[in-house]
């Protein structure tokens, strides 16, 4: 370390307290300065306005509290054994995973059947990948609205079908066989467009090195897909696979704009929709917590083993 | 036919098939969205009649009518989502990159503990955690607030911030950085000079997205603003739908309307976004 005595550089805003004659190495701030400036803000925020809230959320789920009936008490974990007897909750829980599973999977094999199908350059190609694009940038209220334009009873496709000479044609959104399939569907329509993004993003890395090094080795499309582009691509399979299940498990607007959790009883209702009939309709805000609760552990879970399984492929690459 | 050259039959199939495939399945996937683009520019009689139809001659009734609501539902959302999704992503973006950069160069057991935290936070539904949110926004007075819901936002989305601009941090050599300081320059100097200016790809990856999540938000805003704060244009949506569920041609207005800005923001910023999402990843 130099001993020179230096002038403090131009613009530098810190200084050592005391104003001690700074050496050129001492205009760093000390670690502590370090964390307070550039870790600390993000840190609090988060702290203030996530965990505080969950560990808030563990709390009220051992109480029976509801603002329309104090007051509130301690009842232990009797809205736990009442959860896992209430079929409504199971049922919210069900269509969460059901969903959850259906977008993840539909979104990623389709979004990367299209990349491959726009992996060309040219303004075509560009042009296209724009249009899958758009959904993205909508809001899902947007998505919901245009998508009840069509599948509803009185909707395009159905008076569609009607002219095409179908008698019944199906209640897409009214029958509660095929409403949560509905949407699942919009749901995985409005997230297509962000991984065939990624995909191609990921296919554009591809080295051409490596598939004409596989060609000549005499592999076919089929074994230079397996063995060349699919690990090539788990960086973005990563990616796709985290955002589709941040998606899935937070389904909520579709539910609330479109079906209001119907047809009948919760046929469409996630534990995203539960949550805030149970506490901000009902009331039940104990309750409602509970449910909370239990669906942040299944996330913990989910998170915690999707990422260590997709993040060992990367690394193995 | 060709069976003698069966390498090159496999080209010259596809270069006809590849752009009609292409083709074909993008404008399956676009109908939906023709349609509203069409029935914004059509007379309400001709929309529940001809709904599939180009809109010719174009008309603007409907795109005026909400703009020239009389209780001014799009103008006031409008001026409350500009201000609420301006704000949030400047400091989202500010906050997460040097928060990223600190995690990504710090060693030891804290920093490591305070990253898994903040990453197990990225799949957290809002919704879920919505009503004790509101508890600690009354508790600080901030509830039907601007600033409330700014903070909630910064809180919720930190962790996506700092998940794209560490991976990002991670390709820039941090020789750089090492020699920025031997030249004097202070932490905040290296940061915003040298750090800051590498990391546009990634920035613009978090500015994009994080400004098309808060613009498209609907619960938060809806229960966070309040009916006495008035609405954002997204909210501003859903109430419409309830108002007139018959009327498509001012609901699609709306939309359109209310999309309208997020689509030229995101135009402005796309060049570099998938590279910052993916980046950091690919080397991570």
């Amino acid at each position: 370390m130099s001993t020179t005595l230096a002038p403090p550089p131009r613009g530098e805003t810190t200084q050592r307290p005391g104003g001690a004659p700074s050496r050129r190495r001492s205009t760093r701030l000390p670690k502590a300065l370090h964390f307070l400036t550039f870790g600390a803000p993000g840190l609090a925020v988060y702290l203030v306005f996530v965990l505080v809230p969950i560990a808030m959320a563990v709390g009220t789920s051992l109480t029976n509290r509801n603002p329309a009936n104090p007051p509130t008490k301690w009842v232990g974990f009797l809205n736990y054994t009442r959860l896992f007897s209430d079929d409504d909750f199971l049922k919210s829980l069900q269509n969460t995973l059901v969903i959850t599973v259906i977008v993840t999977v539909v979104a990623n094999v389709g979004g990367l059947a299209i990349a491959m199908l726009l992996d060309r350059r040219g303004k075509l190609y560009n042009a296209l990948r724009a249009v899958f694009f758009t959904p993205v940038i909508l809001s899902s209220v947007v998505v919901s609205v245009i998508w009840q334009a069509i599948l509803s009873d009185d909707g395009l496709l159905d008076s569609m079908l009607r002219s095409l000479g179908v008698k019944h044609p199906p209640g897409w959104l009214s029958n509660p066989d095929y409403a949560l399939y509905s949407v699942a569907f919009i749901i995985t329509w409005q997230m297509l467009g962000f991984c065939v993004v990624v995909y191609l993003a990921g296919l554009q890395g591809v080295p051409q090195e490596l598939m004409e090094a596989a060609e000549l080795d005499g592999a076919g499309p089929a074994a230079r897909f397996t063995n060349v582009t699919w690990p090539m691509l788990a960086p973005a399979l990563t990616i796709n696979t985290v955002m589709l299940l941040i998606t899935g498990f937070k389904a909520y607007d579709q539910v609330q704009v479109i079906t209001n959790g119907g047809p009948g009883n919760g046929t469409t209702s996630t534990v995203a929709f539960d949550v805030v009939q149970t506490t901000f309709t009902g009331n039940h805000i104990g309750y409602g917590s509970a449910m909370a609760v239990v669906m942040l552990a299944i996330i913990a879970v989910v998170s915690t083993v999707v990422l260590r399984v997709l993040q060992r492929r990367e690394i193995t690459l | 036919m060709n069976t003698l050259t069966p390498i090159r039959t496999g080209p010259a199939k596809t270069s006809w098939f590849r752009p009609v495939a292409a083709l074909l399945v993008t404008a399956v996937f676009f109908l939906p969205l023709y349609l509203v683009l069409a029935n914004v520019f059509k007379p309400g009689a001709d929309i529940t009649a001809h709904p599939v139809s180009l809109p010719i001659p174009p008309t603007l009734a409907s795109v005026k009518a909400v703009l020239t609501r009389p209780d001014h539902l799009f103008w006031y959302g409008l001026v409350n989502s500009v201000e609420v999704t301006a704000i949030s992503i400047t400091v989202l973006t500010i906050v997460s990159a040097m928060l990223g950069h600190y995690l990504a160069r710090a060693k030891g057991v804290m920093p490591k503990a305070a990253l898994a935290i903040l990453l197990s936070g990225l799949m957290i539904p809002p919704s879920v955690i919505l009503e004790p949110v509101t508890d600690v926004l009354r508790n600080l007075g901030l509830m039907t607030t601007v600033p409330g819901l700014v903070l909630v936002n910064v809180g919720y989305y930190v962790p996506f911030g700092v998940f794209v601009f560490m991976g990002f941090v991670k390709t820039i050599p941090i020789e750089l950085e090492e020699a920025a300081s031997l030249d004097g320059a202070g932490r905040f100097r290296t940061f915003w000079q040298v750090v800051f200016p590498l990391l546009r790809p990634a920035s613009a990856s978090v500015l994009i997205f994080l400004g098309v999540w808060v613009w498209n938000d609907f619960l938060n805003p809806l229960i966070i603003l309040g009916p006495e704060t008035g609405t954002t244009v997204t909210v501003g949506i859903y109430r419409a739908i309830g108002e007139h569920q018959s009327d498509f041609g001012a609901v699609f207005a709306l939309m359109f309307l209310a999309t309208l800005p997020i689509l030229v923001f995101y135009l402005a910023f796309q060049r570099h976004f998938v590279k910052g999402l993916t980046g950091g990843a690919t080397k991570g």
